[in-house]
This record gives C-alpha cells, structure tokens and sequence, in this order.
C-alpha cells in the first residue's frame, strides 16, 4: 500500500517534471529569439529573422511522414523593411505575450490575442491579422499555439471510460473519469494538457457530429464495444486533434473515424489522419494510423441509404482532392470516385430509416469488425 | 381654283436664326442663359482686347419676379470698359442678325458678334422686351437705346433713344430673357472662374439672383501682344474665297467727272489750273510710285486719248477692248463715237489690262495670300498647269475649281503664319494657376505654332498638383480661345488626350489632386458641334496635345519621385520611431534583461537620410 502510494507520488513527480520540462523548452526558446533581437538592437543593427514561406509552392507532401509539410524556401523578416515592420512588431509583442502566458500558466483564446495587444499599443486591423501572426510563431519556433497557451475558441467533446490527471494551475493532481457525466467533456486546454493515466477501452471512435454522439453515449457504445467517443464537432480542431494522437501514441488506441457519407466527411477523416495544407508547418497533430470506416459512397448503395444530390460546389471539391496525392490510392481513391458516379451524398442520420438505433446495432459492429482488415 | 404655281418667300436671316435657334445655344431656358452670359462676356472681352484696354467686366443677373419659381423671366446686364459703340451703328449692331466688326483673319473668341444677337432674339422672343444699349465712345455722352428686331424683316425698331453725360467709357448691354438659374447658376458660376483663369488681365466681377457677389480682380497688368490681321493661307481656302477675292482686286474703270479732275490735280501736286498734256505726263511719271491706282488708271487713259483736262472734261470713256487693244469714246464735241489704237508695249496699257482683266496669277498669289513668294508662285502656277501670267479676271468656273483644288493639294508653302494668333503665354498661365490652385507643382508650356487645314494654331497648356486641389483628378479645364468649354467634356480631343495617357507611368496613381489647363488657339477651331463646346480630334491638334502633356507629365513625373522619395525616407522614420521601441521593449522582456537596449542609433541614422529598401521577398535558403 505504501510502496503503491510512494509509487504514485514518484509518476506525479515525474509527470510535472516532463510538463516543467517542456514549459522550460518552450520558454528557453522564446528567450533566446529575444535575446538575438536584442543583441541586434544594442549593436545598432535592424534586428531579423528568416520564417519558413508558408506559400503554396512550399508546401510539400511528404511521404514519409505521410502529412503536409513546409519546403526549404524561407523569408527573410526585417525590421528595417518598412513594409514588414509592423508584422515585425507584432510578432514579437506575440512572443512576448506569449512569454507571459507560459511563465503564468495562463490559458487564452484566440480572440483573447486580438484585444490583449491592443493594451501594448500593438494594434491588429481584425483578428484574422492576429491569428495570422500566430501561425508565424508557430512556423518560426514550429511549436503549435497550445504549447504557448493559445487555444481556439471551438470545442468538441469526449466520453468514455479514460481517467485522466489535470496539470493546470489549481487543478494539479486532481483527477477525473470521462464517463462520469453523459454530455461529455468539452476538449479544453485542461483537457488537452492533461496527463492520460489509464483507460479500459480498446479503440476511439471519432465521430463527426454532435446529434450521433449523443446517441452513441445513451446506446453505450462505449461499453459495448469498449471505445471512447470523440465528437470532432465537424473539421476536428487542433486540441481534439492533439488528444486524439495522444491516445493513439500515449495509450496505443487505435482510432476510427465516422463521418457524413459526403467528400467533406470523407475529407474530415482525411485531416484527422494526415493533417492540413494550412497546418503544414506543424508536426504531432496527426494520427496517421487513423481510419476512415464510413459512411463511404459505396455504403450509400449497399445500404440503400436515403440521399440528397450533391451541390456544384461538392462536385468541384471532389475534382480537387482527386488532385491531392494522398487521394491516389486505396478506399480514399475508390469511395471518391464513387461519390463522382453517385452525385449523391447521405449523412449518418440516413441509417434511422432503418430506425434510430439501426446505425449502433448494426452498421457499427460491421464497420468495427471492417477496420480491423484496413 | 387655287393657284398651282409655288409661292416662294425669302428668310430672313432673323427668321432663319429663330427657326435655327437650337444649333446656336438657345434649346432651353438653362442652356440659353448660359450662352447669353457667354456671348456677352466674350463680346466685351474682345472689345477690350482689340483696342489694348485692360477689361473690367461686370456681369449682373436678376430675377424680374424673385418669387416666382424657375424658369422665369431674368434681366442679364454685361458692362464693361472697353471703346464702346458710335451711336449710329448701335441700332444695325444689335438690332439685326450678322452685322458685326469682327472681320478678317485673326484669332477672337467669337464670329461677326452673331452670338449675341441671337441673345437678345431669344430675349426678345421669350420676353417681348427690348434690349437696353448704353454706349459712350468718347467718355462724354451716353447713348441709351431700347431697340426690338423685326424679325420678318431683319431691321431694328428703335423704341427708345436718348443721350445724357457720363465721364466713362464702354459698353453696357441689358436683355431680359427666359432662364432657369436654380440649373444654369453652376455652370455660370464655373464660366466666369474658369474665364478669369485665362483671362487674367481682366477683372470680372458677378452679381447672381441669389445676391451673392463673386470677384475675379485682375491679377497680371499686362495684355498679352494683340494678334495681327493676316492673308489667308492657301490651304485654308475655298472657290468662294477665290471669287470674292479677285473681285476685291478688280476695279471698275473711274468715271472721270469733275471730282475725280481734281483729285488727280491735287495728287500730282499741280497748283496752276491750265497745264499742257506733256508737262502733265512728265509729272505723273516722277509720282507713279506714290499715285493711287485710280490715278493711275486716269494718267494711263490720258496717255494714249493724249488729252488735257480741258479736253478730257468733253469726252466719255466707253469702252477699253484689250484684246483688240482699242479705246472707245464718246465725243461731246462732235456726237459721235470714236476709238484709237493702244500701243501694248506702253506701261500704261499694262496698267490697264491689270484693272480691266485682274492680276496675274502670280501677282495674285504673292499680294494676296501669306507664305508665297515669287519663285512659289511660279512652281506652284507649273503645278496647277496655268500660266503664271494667267489674269485673274479671265479665269472661268471651271479653271476657278481646278486653282482651288490645286492650292489644297500643293505641299510645297509653308506653314501658316501663326501672328494671328494670340496665346496667353506661359508667364500668365502659370501665375494663373498658381493663384487659383495654390499647388504643390506647376509647369506649363507652349508649343510651336503649328497647322492643320491651313489654319494655325497654338497649343498652351499647364498642369498642376497638390495643394488646393481636390482628388479625384486629373481634372480637365479646356480653353479655345479663351473660352471656356463646359459642357459636351466627353467626346473633346483634350478628353480623349488625357485618357489616353497612362498616368501610372509617370508615378501617378488612384484619384489624384492634380489638374491640366489645355488653352487652343486659332484662328479656327474645329468644334465638332455648333454649340461650340467640344474640339474635334484633328490629328495635327491630337498630336499637339499629346506632346505637350508628354512634355508636362515627365516634369510631373520627376517631381513626383522627388516627393516620393521624400515622402518615403518621412513614412519611414515615422515608422521606426514608432515601432523599434515597441520591439525594444518587448526583445528586453523576452530576453530576461532589466535594461532595454540602445537603439536610439538606429532611430538617429534613419531620422532625414534615405534608406535603402530592401526587397522584400528577400529569399535565402533555409538549413
């Protein structure tokens, strides 16, 4: 019992050690890009810095690494460029900013950037601005905005049988099980930085709508078929996406996606496994182990689901991603194709047709026993 | 029963301006009080300009009925300083269609002073009422007349005429007229602006309806050098110039009564009453050079009659036969007819066959036309296949239509003389744009004289940047002949100039505050429509224009970058005063140190000096 107990109080040790360590990274880095601005300044230089371009043309498939990710062309950023001082400026009122959340522990959103400056007399035209300035921190210290403490304002939401331990000032040490409340837990920054400390279930299922997820708790999907449930709120956010690689890498679950049975869903599980064209400049959000059980387009006519015609503009996303080298093989490559002959999409609720738990009883158990030969 | 046979009635040339009336201005109440204030203001500034008098104008507009609501009757009164009108020509001037002074070849802002007649035709026309003339000529008496035009008739009926003393010369003229000033008082407002701009030796004040008062003081005391009355050039000409010509060139053989004795007597300088054939001969000989052609004509006929005065005094000329070479008359003596021959060797037959059949060709084109001298004439007589000695006089219809056509077609004359034109010049134009747009930048300039058509002209132009000026530009203003153009802007070979040009190319971007003066003068300006308010795009005048705004755009240009330049290095330091403190306090914070760094070197190299940009994609390679 004591050597349990002492046990514990070691892994608590060494978890806050490993979040120390890596606050302690993230800070050492940001000082030591103020440190070179500030040598600059003193010697009587215009302080700079090259930014990885993150311009269509450098941003390159890696096969690999099976994601997007940024070329070797590189800017050059001035401060004596008069056009780019500003940015330059605010860049580093970001870095600062985000010096001071990460010295605080202090969690921020988004929008929080965009009206924080404006107290620093860094202004911002619209928080596009500033959420543009963001991703070029990310792209010059290639760290994503969560380990500065800047989430998104979207939230997605997790149930299941995972026991999890806050870090987060005021709540370290605190623990929680996901099942203990039916709505769900919103995926937040306690969440996403949250150690993950044991769990009974043997896959994740990410599912792309808010209405199936509820439906998936209250016929106890994850009991009967030993799953945590993820409810990705359509494109999953970063943090979701974070959480998601964490149970793949940390817990070594295997996750399957869910999604409408429409070129956008089939896109969304695409995004989840191998990343964004807009995220090219981050690594470790992706799950590339992850699959995509459904709803295909061939599902559509096995099933003889209910459809609605596919728009002008779902057709011409189809012509896009058959452009997109990672819709060149295998059920990405097929389920497109179908959907182009099918001109027709349905979406999960299509199955209560066959009624409302026709999509928990049957189609999920199919598609389980699928995914094991993916 | 009626008659079949067609009546034919002649129009007058009142009645042919009435039922015309639309070509001339006078469509509408707005349109037509607009172009009385033109016609007006330009007659009275031509007054001035012809007799070198500095003009002051002042044009007065009021409602009869001020209550009343637009269009309605309004009393337009133009005034000014310049040589008046004699009594006795005022009620022809004014008070019928085309009788005016404005004769000959030489730049003014108007024709044969038709403009204004027309006025007060519309006046009369919408308002029955007369128009007031008040003139003094000599600074003394003023003539005060209240003249109607009969319009069926072209005839003015004096209504009224009285004199009375005044101690100032000029003009005043009053019509009242249907209008609609709510409409046309901006455009009249822009006329009188725009004309104190091109006119800035005069001083033209304005009083509207509304009671405001607007004044346009003289702000140069020189008038630009009067233009000169020239010859037509031979491109410029038509057959019915030709004809009118060589009729002005001929004269009739002189009756030889009494009168014409005597002054034959007093030009030769003979003081004794009898003098005998020969020593008469021998004195006209020593004056020939100096005799009046009249007297030439009469010494002549005495040559081969060989008659003195007395003798002379019983005869009568009746016919002079040149190709017979014979001379008729009639003798009162003996009543009977007789004839002698004529010696064709003699000067003085040559001097009659000059009167009888005209000049000769070559003659003709020297004396009568400008840029012709005797070896020209010549080639050009080779060119239209005549004989350079050809007389004018014998010439038929046909052979008139071949010389014309021919005088279009020869290439070899010069240019024509460009003395009848009377630019404002560059000193004044710019003055003028100086004080009107108080701008950042002004230059100006004047082409050489230049032709099309054989009428010269001369382009003048300005262009001007920043300052008073209002964005938006370029801002067009035209001129021909010191008129004002305002409306029909569009289709303007100025327009169509201005449009052309690609401002980018010379540092100009979005809606500049910067206008172009573009003045034409000549001594025909070929406007597109009747109304007079648009030049049509000649290629000869294209081409001026476009050189000249060529030639203002680059000086433009250079300024530009100048300021740009200027405007940059300020931008910049502005700029880094601003943010390198910022990125100072916020390096210091992020690199853990107390103290900020010193950058106030960096501040103080970039405050004045220039800077080099650097690109701005400045691409490196990564690792």
């Amino acid at each position: 019992m004591k050597t349990s107990k002492s046990k514990e109080k070691s892994r608590i040790k060494e978890r806050n050690k490993k979040a120390d360590d890596k606050q302690k990274n993230i800070l050492e880095m940001l000082k030591s890009h103020g440190a070179k601005i500030y040598d600059d300044l003193d010697n009587g230089q215009f302080p700079k810095f090259s930014i990885p371009s993150r311009s269509v043309g450098n941003i390159v498939y890696d096969k690999k690494l099976r994601q997007y990710i940024l070329g070797n062309n590189a800017a050059l950023r001035s401060s004596r460029n008069s056009s780019q001082l500003r940015s330059f400026t605010q860049l580093m009122w970001l870095a600062f900013f985000a010096n001071r959340l990460t010295h605080e522990k202090k969690s921020s959103t988004l929008r929080d950037v965009y009206y924080s400056s404006q107290a620093f007399a860094v202004e911002f035209e619209d928080q596009s601005e500033s959420d543009n300035i963001i991703v070029d921190l990310e792209a010059v210290t290639s760290k994503p905005r969560e380990d500065f403490h800047i989430f998104p304002e979207e939230r997605s939401s997790i149930f299941g049988d995972l026991n999890i331990e806050y870090t987060i000032p005021g709540y370290e040490g605190k623990t929680m099980n996901l099942s203990n409340h039916p709505d769900g837990y919103s995926i937040g920054p306690s969440l996403t930085t949250a150690e993950l400390v044991d769990t009974s279930a043997e896959i994740v299922i990410a599912i792309e709508k808010g209405g199936l997820f509820t439906r998936f708790v209250e016929e106890q999907v994850d009991k009967k078929f030993k799953s945590i449930i993820i409810n990705t709120g359509g494109q999953a956010p970063r943090s979701t996406r974070t959480l998601l690689k964490r149970l793949h890498d940390e817990m070594k679950l295997p996750v399957i996606v869910l999604t409408d049975g429409d070129v956008y869903g089939e896109h969304i599980a695409m995004v989840i496994k191998s990343g964004s064209a807009n995220a090219a400049h981050l690594r470790e959000l992706t799950v590339p182990d992850a699959k995509w059980v459904g709803v295909w387009a061939t599902d559509i006519e096995k099933y003889k689901l209910p459809t609605i015609p596919m728009t002008e503009s779902d057709i011409k996303r189809c012509y896009d991603l058959q452009k997109d080298p990672r819709y060149q093989d295998g059920v990405w490559k097929k389920e497109l194709d179908v959907f182009l002959r099918l001109k027709r999409k349905a979406e999960l609720e299509a199955f209560s047709k066959y009624g409302l738990t026709n999509i928990t009883d049957k189609y999920l158990p199919q598609k389980l026993e699928l995914a094991k030969s993916l | 029963m009626s008659s079949i046979k067609e009546k034919f009635n002649q129009i007058s040339p009142s009645e042919f301006f009435y039922s015309n009336r639309d070509l001339a201005g006078f469509s509408n109440p707005t349109r037509s009080l607009y172009t009385a204030v033109r016609e007006f203001v330009e007659n009275a500034l031509d007054a001035c300009d012809q007799k070198g008098i500095l003009p002051d104008v002042h044009l007065t507009i009021k409602a009869v009925d001020p209550e009343k609501p637009d269009p309605k009757p309004y009393i337009l009164t133009v005034k000014d300083n310049g040589p008046g009108i004699d009594a006795e020509h005022i009620p022809l001037a004014f008070g019928t269609v085309l009788y005016g002074s404005k004769f000959g070849l030489k730049q003014a802002r108007g024709m044969f002073g038709l403009g204004a007649t027309m006025a007060i035709l519309y006046g009369q026309i919408t308002t029955n009422k007369p128009v007031v003339v008040k003139s003094s000529v000599d600074a003394k008496t003023q003539d005060t007349f209240e003249l109607l035009l009969d319009i069926q008739k072209n005839k003015p009926v004096i209504v009224k005429h009285t004199s009375k003393e005044i101690s100032k010369k000029g003009l005043s003229v009053s019509i009242c007229l249907e209008g609609d000033y709510s409409k046309a008082g901006n455009k009249i407002r822009d006329y009188v602006y725009e004309t104190s701009l091109i006119t800035p030796y005069a001083s033209i004040t304005f009083d509207d309806p509304k009671g405001q008062k607007f004044s346009h003081p003289r702000f140069v005391k020189e008038i630009p050098p009067p233009p000169t009355i020239i010859k037509p050039h031979p491109h410029g000409i038509d057959v019915e110039r030709i004809r009118r010509m060589i009729v002005e060139s001929q004269f009739e053989i002189p009756t030889i009564d009494d009168a014409m004795m005597e002054k034959v007597r007093k030009d030769l300088g003979l003081s004794v009453k009898k003098l005998s054939y020969t020593s008469i001969m021998e004195k006209a000989k020593k004056k020939w050079k100096n005799l009046p052609r009249q007297v030439r004509v009469v010494i002549s006929l005495m040559s081969f009659l060989k008659m003195d005065f007395e003798k002379l005094n019983k005869i009568r000329i009746e016919d002079i036969d040149m190709p017979n070479k014979k001379l008729f008359y009639w003798d009162f003596g003996d009543s009977q007819s007789k004839s002698i021959d004529m010696d064709p060797s003699s000067q003085y037959y040559k001097q009659l066959t000059n009167t009888v059949q005209g000049e000769p060709l070559t003659t003709f084109l020297t004396k009568r036309f400008q840029r012709i001298g005797p070896t020209t004439a010549v080639k050009f007589a080779k060119f239209a296949g005549f004989k350079p000695e050809k007389r004018m006089g014998t010439l038929t219809n046909q052979e008139l239509v071949n010389l014309s056509d021919s005088l279009q077609k020869f290439d070899d004359f010069m240019a024509p003389d460009s003395s009848c034109l009377a630019p404002l010049g560059e000193e004044p134009l710019e003055k003028g744009i100086k004080k009107f747009f108080n701008p950042d930048f002004t230059a100006v300039i004047q082409r050489p004289a230049s032709a099309y058509s054989g009428f010269p002209f001369i382009i003048e132009m300005g262009i001007a940047y920043g300052g008073d000026i209002k964005s938006g530009g370029p801002h067009v203003y035209r001129y021909a002949n010191r008129i004002p153009l305002l409306y029909d802007e569009g289709s303007d070979v100025v327009i169509k100039v201005s449009r052309d040009t690609d401002w980018a190319r010379y540092k100009i971007k979005g809606e500049p505050p910067f206008i172009i003066v573009s003045h034409i003068c000549s001594t025909r300006i070929p406007y597109k429509t009747a109304g007079k308010e648009n030049v049509a795009d000649r290629p000869e005048i294209e081409r001026e224009l476009r050189l000249g705004l060529q030639f203002l755009s680059r000086k433009l240009a250079a300024y530009m970058s100048k300021r740009g330049q200027a405007d940059m290095a300020k931008k910049r330091a502005n700029l880094y005063a601003k943010y390198i403190p910022l990125i100072a306090e916020f390096c210091t914070e992020l690199a853990g140190k107390k103290k900020e760094p010193n950058y106030k070197k960096i501040l103080q190299e970039n405050s004045v000096e220039d800077v080099k940009v650097t690109k701005e994609e400045n691409k490196i390679e990564n690792k």
